[in-house]
């Protein structure tokens, strides 16, 4: 503690117990001033460019609409390459956190708890380019933005990459939680009960089809 | 309506070995709505408590006094329809709307209110928040009347609920008069009617797209001010608080001298992200994403004054949130309408998993971030 370096300007003081009050009021107020620039910081530097596009993206997803999206999330459900990067980014872009994981519906039993993990990894480096899929989670992303903003460098090299290593990592994490889902199933002796899963599901296919 | 009264009206009359009663739980202090008026019957039979570590008291005493089974939402799932209330703790905006939104009536032990993403369908009617022990009571004679119609809003309330998971924030399109259905009320008729109810279809047809369009629109803003003022700025205004206490206090640059060792080096890193993704840790970790969002804010200010290099925030980035959603499983499978089964493998599959992912990730990170 003794090492700590006090942050705080020095400011000239009247000795006694006068002094001691003039320190505590000029911290006092100087801490809220200081929490206030950092408001008015995020307040002006994030809000504006937010707000529009939330407002944009909201349109944009509503003039798509969910059902032609649902399509295109079922056709990427069928292989493993899509399902967990094509698809859980849609879900994301397009119904949000947390309903995203409603598309979990569209596939068969064993490979929905892959696909929670890899649609819940992304909901934060899709915060970069598309606040409004997570627009109540923005600071994981904004908190470590704002310092580099703070450096006086651009966050866009950074976005790119904390996006592009997400979407890596979804895919990687979807693909393990599969394989530890399939052990799980085995382990507990289920085999029998997911194979009478996966048999209903195509038949559900099946009758949607006729 | 009458059916209700009447059988509430004997399970009041009845003994105390009655199988079914009305409780009513109210807000506790600093929470939120009139409160809740529950009852189960027939098909409703469960409290689903979706706390993690058991089934929390609440939900226990909310069972004990309706006759209803305390079940937990963690390692099974129950039809919608089944379910007489669920009891969450969840102070952050994802869980507090999943239950509101299927029409179930939701408690919740943490003192929360409407907010995030499903805000809107957080009313009166299916909420309510800070609720402890001494805020459940078995409902009086007075309460009777209101309880018959709490249960049965409570019900209707379940139909629009699911039709409304196809709607965005825009009313369905059959709900607003149509344009063209007001045009064919004007009295025409003939050849020159025809050619005129053609021009008219153009306009009318222009006309009701332009006002989709501006409605929408006008929807998306509203929205977007919703979220912004229930959501962002609340977090912003703490965000600041924090970030104001830090920097002033100097305990910024105490923090980057403890924690700069460890974050700007791979190996601190991945030992932090090992840790937060152990199973019994990162289902604690993960609610609201809120410890990963101060810590990120932290570890800006450290970014900020230079003691972490800014080539180390992109493995921080995924360091500090190897536990992300690992609060939220069984909700989220349930979202996607798994099987308890499912539940019950794909929970501990999903933990398991991050730790071998997360510090996995790390690793890609740390060499994606090259050149930054």
């Amino acid at each position: 503690m003794a090492q700590q370096q006090p942050a705080q300007p020095e400011t000239e003081t009247s000795g006694g117990v006068l002094g001691v009050f003039e320190w505590l009021g000029t911290h006092f107020i100087g801490l809220f001033e200081e929490a206030g620039s950092q408001f008015v910081d995020l307040v002006t530097g994030i809000l504006p460019t937010l707000i529009v596009l939330l407002t944009f993206m909201y349109a944009l997803t509503t003039f798509i609409g969910e059902e032609r999206v649902t399509r295109a999330v079922q056709w990427c459900g069928r292989w493993w390459i899509t399902r967990y990067s094509v698809m859980p980014i849609l879900a994301l872009l397009m119904l949000t956190n947390p309903m995203a994981y409603s598309f979990g519906r569209f596939l068969p039993e064993r490979y929905k708890p892959a696909f929670y993990d890899s649609a819940v990894s992304f909901v934060h480096p899709v915060t970069t380019f598309f606040p409004y899929a997570n627009a109540g989670e923005l600071f994981v992303w904004f908190g470590i933005a704002n310092g580099v903003t703070q450096l006086g460098e651009s966050t866009v090299p950074l976005a790119l990459r904390y996006f592009l290593v997400g979407i890596l990592v979804i895919f990687i994490r979807g693909i393990i939680t599969e394989k530890l889902t399939a052990f799980m199933i085995k382990r507990t002796g289920r085999s029998e009960v997911f194979a009478d899963f996966d048999r209903q599901f195509e038949q559900a296919k099946a009758g949607e089809k006729a | 309506m009458t059916e209700h009264e009447a059988t509430s009206g004997q399970d009041t009359t009845a003994t105390g070995t009655e199988s079914s009663s009305t409780v009513f739980v109210r807000a506790g202090a600093g929470g939120w709505g009139p409160g809740l008026t529950l009852r189960a019957d027939e098909t409703r039979t469960k409290v689903l408590s979706v706390t993690g570590g058991g089934i929390h008291p609440v939900a226990q005493k909310i069972a004990d006094l309706t006759g209803a089974e305390a079940v937990d939402g963690f390692n099974t799932t129950v039809p919608d329809d089944e379910v007489v209330a669920a009891v969450i703790n969840c102070g952050g905006t994802a869980r507090i709307g999943v239950y509101p939104r299927k029409g179930i009536p939701t408690v919740d032990v943490y003192p929360g209110a409407p907010g995030g993403p499903l805000a809107k369908f957080i009313t009166e009617e299916l909420f309510v928040s800070a609720v402890g022990m001494n805020e459940i009571a078995r409902s009086t004679s007075d309460g009777e009347v209101e309880s018959a119609k709490g249960t049965s809003t409570a019900e209707g309330d379940g139909a629009p609920g699911g039709a409304a998971s196809s709607g965005g924030a825009v009313p369905p399109r059959g709900d607003r008069p149509s344009a063209s259905a007001v045009a064919a009320t004007l009295p025409v008729g003939g050849p020159l009617g025809k050619a005129f109810n053609a021009v008219t279809n153009v306009f009318v047809g222009f006309g009701s797209a332009v006002g989709t369009f501006v409605n929408t629109m006008l929807a998306a803003g509203r929205q977007t001010v919703d979220l912004t003022l229930k959501t962002i700025l609340p977090f912003m205004a703490y965000v600041s608080l924090l970030l104001g206490i830090v920097m002033y206090t100097g305990v910024a640059e105490w923090m980057g001298q403890v924690l700069s060792p460890i974050a700007s080096n791979p190996f601190g890193l991945l030992a932090i992200s090992f840790v937060v993704a152990l199973p019994f840790l990162s289902p604690v970790l993960g609610p609201g994403a809120a410890i990963a969002q101060v810590v990120g804010t932290l570890m800006g200010s450290q970014i900020a004054i230079g003691a972490l290099p800014v080539q180390y925030a992109l493995p921080t980035l995924f360091a500090i949130n190897g536990q992300v959603g690992c609060d939220f499983v069984p909700v989220g499978l349930a979202l996607g309408e798994a099987k308890p089964e499912t539940v019950a493998v794909g929970t501990p599959a999903v933990l398991i998993s991050r730790m071998i992912t997360s510090p996995l990730a790390v690793v890609i990170a740390w060499a994606a971030s090259f050149g930054l």
